[in-house]
Order: structure tokens, then C-alpha cells, then sequence
């Protein structure tokens, strides 16, 4: 049981088995995140880093282990995950905006809803954050009619449109085009600057550099070596780790 | 050009039908609307012009009839002698003989009338009470998919599984066996003690419905991608949440075309309804047959009035599939 304060979400001994232990996607994941930290996996593709990722909000079920957010083990069945699901933000690799509703439908729809804001309120509130991001005059638009880029961005705003106390980024530039990266990653960069919790998935290693607070590397469904990103680009202690860095940078 | 002429197609097509029963009137401003749609290939592009040209194939029809009317039946003070012998003419042939022997003594026609009218009731009502079926199975069905692996044991787990394998029991049975079979056990056997045939048929049809209805929608809600149902879910949205304000407005955008086309199904299937004595439009048919003796007439009119029905729907469905199309993301 850590005692410090600070820790937002504390992972234990987290287990994900398949096929009765066959496969073992997360095998023994243990750290803890503390406020305002931006922590970025890395990993080859197969060691578990999204599984991690998405088991931190349960939308994987892990099969052994706990998981504390804010003081509660979100494992626990009786623990009520969609209240806690509301502070965490998710970014998805694919997006995953509502095709069916505008842009600033898309981030009203949780705070009227689920926060019992006016319609008036979330609205501007939105146009706040889509002010930010630099998208305020595609507030109407359909996600059809946006670049990957823009509905990423827009992604992002909706996620914080709930005020949430994490954000999670599941390989947030994977599916775009490389072009379009560049401006997804300055939005996460602002917010990281901002003092927002991350947990970051991603490939983009310049990425991890330049804002991580602290890099995890994960193969074969634990971490093999956390460090600060300095330690983890320029002084690898893990065979596998430092393979890895060989094969991406 | 196109949607100014696409309008003027629209407008002639009102009127047509509004001005159908006039002759020579309405068949004129059927055949101008009719012609001004088909010289043109491009027109084909725009709905309106779609809309009008088949409301002014719906104003020639009923002119035709209107025409004969006027023609053969009305009643004038002091005919023309020309008109009088033209009557003369035609209730002299095989067909005004057969036609009136069919439908105008006895007043026959109202077998066909108020067999439509019962056709019609009995269709309506079973299509709501097949949505309705249909919605709940179809959400018990995918909503137990789902969430067994969310809910570990428990009361709500034990309910889900009962009522899921309910519902799987009443997928195979109603799919299994004939929908006449089924008409006449709930006629016979289940409601053997009340003569109220409609709401047999509603009932029949509509649990038959359901059924494909169910599966229809079921297949809907597993076409929308997975990872909708996940951004909901993060956003804090509960499983019945995320279905209602994600999941099913997206369903339902995709199946609605094949709802449409289950009613049009349902409208024909109601045609089995004479096995359980209900007069509906083909029983009506069928009993002027048995009256006259003269199968053609009353059989084909049944036909073609079922045929008009259902090319109609489908029409209508075609329009609100490319309506779809055009919001397409």
C-alpha cells in the first residue's frame, strides 16, 4: 500500500490470462502513477502495453490482480466503474467519434448527460476546448467531413470535456497519416505542459523524449525496465530494451 | 436547371393526383409530368422529380378509373345519344358481364373493400406489436452477449440467462414451424373460446414478425463497430446508456430498410388470415369465387390490388434508402 498522496492509480501484480493461463497477455504488472506524471509504454507489438492501457479503465477485464484509482479498487465488482470511468479520460487509436451526431454533439453528450450540465453550459464549455485545439468552426460538422487529424484532435476535447482527473491515449497517431501527427502530438504536448495526468501508449518515440516523465517498457506482458526517458534512450540496461530501441530509433 | 425542373416535375404531380378525377384533365397533366421526367435523363438524379413522377402515375391511374366512370356508369339527366349506345355497347360484352356479375351485383365489391380494410388493420397492428417483440429480443439477445462477462453471478446474471434462453426458445420455434400452423394453434387452441379473428391475426403475425424483426435489429446493433460501444463506455456511459443514445441510432439507421421490407412481407403473409375464417382481402376475393363460380376476375383483382400495395412500399422504401445514402458519412 503506497501512503503517498500523489498516487492516482496504483497497479498491482495485474494479471490478463487467456485459455485458462495459455496465453498470458499481462503477467504480474506492477506501478503506480502519481499526479501530473505523463507516463508513455513502449514496447514491441504483442507485449501487452494496450491491454495494460485498457484494463486501467476496465475495459479489459484483467483476471488477477488490483487496480486502486483514486482510493478505489476499480476491481472490485461492487465498486460502480461508470462513476470512475467519468474521470478517466480515453483516446482511442480509431477515433471512435459518434459518426451519427455533429462535433459538439459528440462533446456534449457525456456532461449533459452524465454531469447534468445545461446544454447552454456544455456547449460553451466546448467551444472552449475546441477553441484550443484550434477546430471552434467545425463545431457543426459531421466526423465525416473531418480529417484523421481533426477527429483526433476532436477525440482528445471530448475525453476532457468531462473534466477528467487521467487521460489515457491508446496509440493516438497510429492511424493516421503522417502528416497529421504532428498536430495531435502538439495537443497532447499543451495538455502534458498543462499539468494533465497521462498514461500514453505510442510509438512516437520523439514524442516519449521530449515529454514523458517517465518511460515503461513492456515485453511479453510485464515491464521490463521504467526509467526517466533520458535513463531509457541513452543508458538502456535490458537486452530486449535496448534490441527494441535499435529496431525503432 | 435540374432542381428547378425537378420542382416543376413535383408541382404537375400534385396536381395530377389532385386533379385525377377529372378526365381528359388529369390524364393530360400526368402525361405532360410523365413526359417531362422521362425525356430527360439527368432528372432521374433528383427525388423531387422521383416523387412527382409517381404521383402522376398514381393520378393517371385513378383518371382511368375516374374516365370509365364517367364513361359507362355515371348517371346523366339526358345522355347523348353517342354515350347512350356506347354503354349500350359495352355492358353487351363478355368482360362488363363477367365484371358485373363479380363485383357489382350484391354489391360484391365490398367483400374486396372491407377485406382491404381488415388486410390493412390486421397489418398495422401486427407490425407494432412485431417491432415491439423484435426490439426486446433483440436487445435481451445482444445485451446478454455482452455483458456475461461483466456481470460475475448474481441475480441480474441469473435473469439475463433465463431470459435469454427464452428468447432463443421463441426465435427457433416461431422460425421453425409455418406461420399458418401457428395462426391456427392460437385460433384453435390458445383462444379457442373467443371469435375474435383480428386480434388473432394481429397476434399471429405479430409474434411471427417479431421473430425476423428481432433478428433484423440484432443485426444491426452487431454491424455498429466495436469501438463505439468502447467510447461510450469510457465516456462513463452504463451498458443501457451507451445502447440508447450510441448503439440503436446507429442500428437503426442500417436496418431500416430491412424493417421496411419485413412489412412488406408481413402484408402479403397476411393472406393466409381465410384459414381461421378471417375475412381479409384474399378471403374476400375467395368468396366472390365461391359465389360466381368465375375464378378470374376476383382472383386477379386480388392480385393486382396486393401488387399496387406492395409496389408502392417498395417505392417508398427506395426513396428512404437513398435518403440514407445521401447523409452517408
Amino acid at each position: 500500500m503506497s501512503a503517498d498522496n500523489n498516487v492516482i492509480i496504483s497497479v498491482k501484480d495485474l494479471k490478463k490470462h487467456y485459455n485458462g493461463g495459455e496465453v498470458k497477455a499481462l503477467d504480474g504488472v506492477t506501478t503506480d502513477i502519481k499526479k501530473g506524471e505523463v507516463v508513455v509504454v513502449i514496447g514491441p507489438s504483442g507485449s501487452g502495453k494496450s491491454t495494460f492501457l485498457r484494463s486501467l479503465n476496465l475495459l479489459e477485464r484483467p483476471t488477477g490482480g488490483t487496480i486502486t484509482f483514486e482510493g478505489r479498487d476499480i476491481t472490485d465488482p461492487s465498486t460502480n466503474i461508470n462513476k470512475l470511468r467519468q474521470k478517466m479520460g480515453m483516446v482511442f487509436q480509431h477515433f471512435n467519434l459518434f459518426p451519427h451526431l455533429t462535433v459538439l454533439r459528440n462533446m456534449t453528450i457525456a456532461p449533459t448527460k452524465l454531469h447534468g450540465l445545461s446544454k447552454k453550459d456544455a456547449e460553451k464549455k466546448a467551444l472552449e476546448l475546441l477553441e484550443k485545439v484550434g477546430l471552434k468552426d467545425r463545431a457543426n460538422a459531421y466526423p465525416s467531413q473531418l480529417s484523421g487529424g481533426q477527429k483526433q484532435r476532436i477525440a482528445i476535447v471530448r475525453a476532457l470535456a468531462m473534466t477528467p482527473d487521467v487521460m489515457l491515449f491508446d496509440e493516438p497517431t497510429s492511424a493516421l497519416d503522417p502528416e497529421m501527427v504532428g498536430e495531435v502530438l502538439e495537443v497532447m504536448k499543451d495538455l502534458a505542459n498543462a499539468g494533465m495526468t497521462m498514461v500514453c501508449v505510442t510509438h512516437e518515440m520523439g514524442f516519449a523524449r521530449e515529454v514523458a516523465t517517465r518511460v515503461i517498457f513492456m515485453d511479453c506482458g510485464r515491464i521490463i525496465e521504467e526509467n526517466t526517458p533520458e535513463e531509457i534512450f541513452t543508458n538502456p540496461q535490458n537486452d530486449r530494451l535496448k534490441a527494441f530501441l535499435q529496431k525503432v530509433l | 436547371m435540374i432542381s428547378k425542373k425537378s420542382k416543376t416535375i413535383l408541382i404537375i404531380g400534385i396536381l395530377s393526383l389532385v386533379l385525377s378525377p377529372i378526365p381528359v384533365v388529369g390524364f393530360g397533366l400526368a402525361v405532360v409530368g410523365l413526359y417531362q421526367f422521362y425525356s430527360d435523363t439527368m432528372i432521374k438524379t433528383s427525388m423531387k422529380a422521383e416523387i412527382g413522377r409517381t404521383l402522376s402515375i398514381i393520378g393517371l391511374l385513378i383518371n382511368l378509373i375516374a374516365t370509365a366512370y364517367v364513361l359507362f356508369f355515371m348517371p346523366f339527366g339526358n345522355a347523348p345519344a353517342w354515350l347512350t349506345s356506347l354503354r349500350d355497347a359495352f355492358y353487351s360484352t363478355s368482360f362488363y358481364i363477367d365484371f358485373e356479375n363479380n363485383f357489382i351485383a350484391e354489391a360484391r365489391y365490398n367483400y374486396i373493400l372491407k377485406g382491404l380494410g381488415t388486410t390493412f388493420e390486421v397489418t398495422f397492428f401486427a407490425a407494432l406489436l412485431g417491432i415491439a417483440l423484435g426490439v426486446i429480443v433483440a436487445l435481451v439477445r445482444s445485451s446478454y452477449a455482452t455483458l456475461k462477462e461483466e456481470l460475475r453471478g448474481g441475480l441480474g446474471k441469473a435473469i439475463l440467462w433465463i431470459l435469454n434462453q427464452l428468447c432463443g426458445a421463441y426465435l427457433t420455434v416461431i422460425r421453425g414451424t409455418p406461420v399458418v400452423v401457428q395462426l391456427m394453434i392460437i385460433y384453435f387452441v390458445i383462444f379457442a373460446s373467443s371469435n375474435n379473428k383480428v386480434l388473432v391475426a394481429v397476434l399471429a403475425f405479430g409474434i411471427n414478425s417479431g421473430a425476423y424483426v428481432a433478428e433484423i435489429i440484432r443485426g444491426g446493433i452487431l454491424s455498429v463497430d466495436k469501438g463505439q460501444f468502447e467510447a461510450g463506455r469510457s465516456l462513463g456511459f452504463g451498458y443501457v446508456r451507451t445502447m440508447a443514445f450510441i448503439i440503436v441510432p446507429q442500428a437503426f439507421k442500417t436496418v431500416l430498410p430491412s424493417l421496411a421490407n419485413e412489412f412488406i412481407v408481413l402484408i402479403k403473409e397476411t393472406s393466409v388470415s381465410g384459414y381461421v375464417g378471417l375475412q381479409e382481402l384474399t378471403k374476400g376475393g375467395d368468396i366472390i369465387r365461391s359465389r360466381t363460380y368465375s375464378a378470374f376476375m376476383p382472383l386477379i383483382a386480388v392480385a393486382i390490388i396486393y401488387l399496387v400495395i406492395v409496389m408502392f412500399f417498395s417505392w417508398l422504401i427506395s426513396l428512404l434508402e437513398r435518403r440514407l445514402k445521401n447523409s452517408e458519412r
